[in-house]
């Protein structure tokens, strides 16, 4: 058990980095959006071209990334959400219940099931370097290829969950992990 | 492709049953949405109903949903919606107006449904307008004691405003079905859709006149200014956040803005005013940066659950068993309009409007246009030479998407699939009990059934507008 | 159908049935049941109708045995990942322009057609009888997919502005919405291009965040609304001169087709084809003579702008085939084959068509 919860640990660490990291998408993605608007007004006056396809599609590839690497992070603190008719009554053994069959039953394998069915797609993008149709637009597979990072934290938040649920209720861990800190996202 | 009829369809009205059973357990909707998908793919694939194969369009899908253009207004205007918050100048306005208000019982829930609305005319993504409300508004409506049923029912009836009120996917999806001019539905869906705002207003006037104690009036000591004071104040107040609602509304109507870049050009314009008001510290920018990453990812998640789902449910041909149920529509335009009516608004109730958008229009729309081919046709034959068939079509076709997308509005509030339910789920403190949401909504939405009626009865509501407009003057 | 109701009744079953009383290709009598993702929403009715013809026909032809269901963009997949989800076998077939996979390989261009390339006959004349077809499916191939043409929507309309267009000055800076090598052309003439989606166009163009937006031709266009946003409509559209839409099967799939079924699926594509540039042609006529009625401007693009963007997009091409081999070997033959059918057809069918024009 300590050596599930030593990976467990690891893997907490590893998303909580690279979700401290992503969420500052958050600044260059609002600021490109108010960009291409303004950009574009000023196009005609200014008399050389501020907006193009590339800003365009840069937004959202920006977003993209914000919610596919941040899924981990946002498990890891209990950020998605619950519909807690039933939830809220239960004591904290019911919940770690909840939790620790939902990511083995429902959460690890459904994460790896993407990944899966993800893999052909992302390696043939990467194989014939797709580019977007549009003038100026970027290219594809970079953007694809980032589908399998966020499937497997994904999958390894659930697993790291899993072990922390069943770690309490064997009693190896005092409380809930989010229960412990007290946090809501 | 195995798939015959039969057992396969019950198998897809199966999946509901057990996407309900687990969201209620408490576990992620999101990943409950994803594993019942997974669960009933397998089973159907166990008893050799269902190709493996076709679970491969899921990344596809969630590609589709990563370059959907229209979803950046989800972190555009939930930023937008937390600087607000976390400056502080959001809690200021309703803190002032509900002064302003603060004899009148209600007055902060009436000043939520008036800021809903305006921000409804900004984007057309109800996951933006529900969280933004509900960062906003939320806090300042239990401070202020409002029972937690009406302040999160009020919130999320405001909050769905969005889709009904102009611009709006839901409208562009039905455009896309319907064969409508978007424009027109655009211009079509603001009567009807400030009607409901109205009557959102009235309904919260009438619960502060009966119940008392769900909306009450701001206890003195609450209302330290009166007089001119309190008028100086709430002016002051009222500035900034109607000044940038302007400003995104303005973006928008000046062509500076895509409606989605709007909410990108009002979060700029929203650090500037925190910025002006002394009220942007390091703090709250973080913050604002922190939590729009949360909510995005948690939102769009609900997104990737829920497009799963309507994959294996398709795969089921669960569309089928929608369909069986269509099967013997009875006649004439009244039965017809009620009995479509009906079963939308009980479908609502389980699934969400774009899968309703898909499965019921395509069922509905052959048997609709006949309908009103004949009566074009009877009408000529009755002397009306005038009248062209297919504008006579339209015109009802006009209708007819109006009157849905208000009836789609209440699946966004009908527990226990209400999407607009998922999203203040996810800002609402702990002690609001989902169950607080639940009942809150429920005069809500009789309102709104009530405003439909009053839509499908008039049909001039919807038309009015979009026949004043011709071709424009240049 | 009467015939298939008589023999349930008398409880024979299809199968015995078809070797019975069927047609020769009956001997097959394999039941087989294919979903088509198609790119189109259904407002695009037209063209969602061809992907309709197919399954109809390819039904019709077989007595119901194979039975082919379209379904429109989104509902499977997102209209322009019809390719994806073919070449990956997650459906059977699809419905689709193959021009939006040239961020894939820039060649599909050819397949649906190009800026100031080929008419909607002469199209056909080099699919079917200019070696086009046979090199489209070589391209195709190395997409596990095997492709056929199934509808074609004339020449397009050239997008709706709210200024007027005089000269390639005009373009310079101004902000219009299109996709695809259109826009790239576009884009050297100083065009600012933003592809926006569907249902963003009609409200960005309407409080002029853009200043125009192409999309199809009069009769799609009007359903758009888009005539209430903007003007005037110029035309031609040179950078879909007639664009053909292909129904593409994935090629293991193809592969495990009986002959007949097959035969009668190519068929069918025949049909679309024909079909849907018939049902277009028929609707846009009344549709522009709408517009026109309503108050829209209906504007020719400037020979100059025409001249500019035709150089404009010979550059392109050049450009593309120095890059790409695949690329250079299909243009360098369709060029050639342009360029021979150009003059059939200016000694010909442009004097008749020139004459007839000004007749009343
Ligand atoms: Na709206
Ligand atoms: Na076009």
């Amino acid at each position: 058990m300590q050596f599930l919860l030593a990976i467990s640990r690891l893997i907490d660490t590893v998303n909580e980095w690279v979700g401290r990291v992503v969420l500052w998408l958050v600044v260059p993605m609002v600021a490109i959006g108010a960009y291409n608007a303004i950009g574009r007004s000023l196009d005609k006056s200014v008399g050389t071209r501020l907006a193009s396809n590339t800003y365009f599609e840069l937004q959202w590839y920006i977003f993209s990334l914000i919610f596919l690497l941040m899924v981990g992070y946002v498990l890891k603190h209990d950020g998605h959400i619950r519909v807690d008719v039933v939830y809220a009554r239960l004591d904290e053994r019911g919940r770690a219940w909840v939790n620790m069959l939902g990511s083995i039953l429902f959460l690890v394998p459904f994460a790896l099931v993407l990944f899966y069915v993800t893999l052909p797609l992302v390696s043939f993008s990467v194989q014939v370097r797709e580019m977007s149709l549009d003038a100026g637009g970027l290219p594809r597979w970079p953007l694809k290829l980032m589908l399998l990072p966020a499937f497997i934290l994904l999958a390894l938040q659930g697993l790291s969950e899993f072990v922390k649920n069943l770690a309490f209720l064997r009693g190896v861990l005092p409380r809930l992990p989010h229960e412990a800190k007290g946090e809501v996202a | 492709m195995v798939l015959q009829g039969g057992g396969v369809e019950l198998l897809g009205g199966a999946m509901f049953l057990g996407a309900l059973v687990l969201i209620f357990t408490g576990y992620p909707v999101a990943f409950a949405l994803g594993g019942v998908a997974l669960i009933f793919g397998a089973v159907g694939i166990a008893i050799g109903e269902f190709d493996l194969r076709f679970v491969g369009s899921l990344p596809q899908r969630i590609f589709g949903i990563m370059s959907n253009y229209t979803l950046l207004a989800i972190p555009y205007f939930i930023f937008l919606g937390l600087i607000l918050e976390k400056s502080k100048l959001a809690e200021q306005l309703l803190d002032t107006v509900g002064q302003l208000f603060g004899p009148v019982r209600g007055g902060v829930a009436i000043a939520v449904v008036l800021v809903g609305t305006l921000l409804a005319a900004t984007t057309g993504v109800v996951a933006a307008t529900v969280v933004a409300m509900g960062l906003i508004s939320l806090p300042v409506m239990l401070k202020y004691g409002y029972s937690k049923p009406l302040a999160t029912g009020v919130i999320a009836a405001s909050g769905t405003l969005g889709q009904i009120i102009p611009p709006s996917i839901v409208l562009v999806v039905l455009g896309d079905q319907l064969g409508v001019s978007v424009g027109d539905l655009f211009l079509g869906a603001l009567i009807p859709g400030l009607m409901l705002s109205g009557a959102l207003v009235l309904l919260v006037a009438l619960v502060a006149l009966v119940r008392p104690k769900m909306a009450p009036a701001l206890p003195p000591e609450a209302r330290p200014y009166k007089g001119w004071e309190l008028w100086r104040r709430a002016l002051v107040a009222m500035v900034p956040p109607v000044l940038l609602i302007l400003f995104v509304l303005g973006s928008i109507f000046f062509g500076i803005a895509t409606p989605t870049e709007a909410g990108a050009v009002g979060s700029v314009a929203a650090l500037i005013m925190a910025a002006f008001y002394r009220r942007l510290s390091w703090k709250v920018f973080r913050d604002a940066v922190v939590e729009t990453a949360r909510f995005t990812s948690m939102v769009i998640f609900i997104l990737i659950g829920a497009t799963a789902f309507s994959l294996i449910f398709r795969g089921l041909e669960g569309d089928k068993l929608v369909k069986d149920v269509l099967v013997a529509l009875p006649g004439g335009e009244i039965g017809f309009i009620v009995f479509v009516m009906v079963l939308v608004f009980i479908l609502g109730f389980f699934i969400d409007f774009f899968e309703i958008a898909f499965i019921i229009v395509p069922l509905v729309l052959p048997a609709a246009e006949a309908i009103w081919r004949a009566q074009a046709e009877a009408l000529q034959m009755a002397g009306n030479y005038d009248l062209s068939t297919e504008a006579f079509v339209q015109g009802k076709l006009l209708w007819f998407g109006i009157i849905l997308a208000m009836n789609l509005q209440t699946s966004f509030l009908t527990p226990p699939f209400g999407f607009a339910l998922f999203y203040l789920r996810g800002v609402a403190p702990p002690e609001v009990k989902t169950t607080d949401m639940y009942r809150g909504v429920i005069p809500f939405i009789a309102v709104q059934v009530l405003v439909l009626i009053i839509t499908i009865a008039f049909p001039a509501l919807s038309s009015w507008l979009p026949s004043l407009r011709g071709t424009p003057g240049g | 159908m009467k015939r298939r109701d008589f023999l349930k009744k008398a409880g024979i079953g299809a199968v015995a049935a078809s070797t019975v009383f069927g047609p020769v290709y009956a001997q097959t009598a394999q039941r087989i049941r294919w979903r088509m993702a198609t790119s189109w929403p259904r407002s695009l009715d037209t063209l969602f109708g061809a992907a309709e013809i197919v399954a109809k026909r390819v039904s019709e032809m077989t007595d119901g045995r194979f039975e082919i269901t379209p379904f429109p963009a989104g509902e499977i997949a997102p209209g322009l990942q019809v390719l994806d989800v073919v070449q990956a076998g997650n459906v059977e077939c699809g419905h689709t322009a193959n021009y939006y996979y040239v961020g894939k390989s820039p060649s599909l261009a050819f397949d649906t057609g190009v800026p100031f390339g080929l008419n909607p006959r002469q199209q056909n004349a080099w699919l079917y009888f200019g070696g086009g077809l046979q090199a489209m499916q070589r391209v195709m191939a190395d997409f596990n997919a095997i492709t056929f043409p199934a509808g074609n929507t004339g020449v397009q309309m050239g997008g709706w502005f709210r200024r007027e267009i005089k000269g390639p000055e005009d373009l310079k800076g101004l902000r219009f919405r299109i996709p695809g090598l259109g826009g790239q052309v576009m884009t050297r003439l100083g065009v600012t291009v933003q592809t926006l989606p569907g249902g963003e166009i009609f409200l960005a163009l309407d409080r002029g965040a853009i200043d125009g937006a192409e999309w199809v031709g009069p009769y799609d266009d009007e359903k758009l609304g888009l005539n209430k946003a903007a003007r005037f409509y110029y035309y031609p559209g040179w950078w879909e001169p007639g664009s053909t839409v292909s129904a593409i099967v994935n090629l293991e799939r193809w592969r495990s087709l009986p002959k007949e079924y097959q035969e009668i699926f190519k068929t069918a594509c025949r049909e679309a084809n024909e079909a849907t540039l018939a049902e277009y042609d028929a609707k846009n006529s009344p549709a522009l003579a709408r517009l026109q009625r309503a108050g829209t401007q209906i504007r020719p693009y400037p020979t100059t702008v025409l001249q500019a963007a035709n150089r404009e997009s010979t550059a392109l091409y050049e450009e593309i085939a120095a890059k790409d081999a695949t690329y250079r070997g299909i243009y360098t033959s369709w060029k050639t084959f342009r360029d021979e059918i150009r003059r059939w057809f200016a000694t010909n069918e442009f004097r008749y068509d020139d004459f007839v024009r000004n007749l009343r």
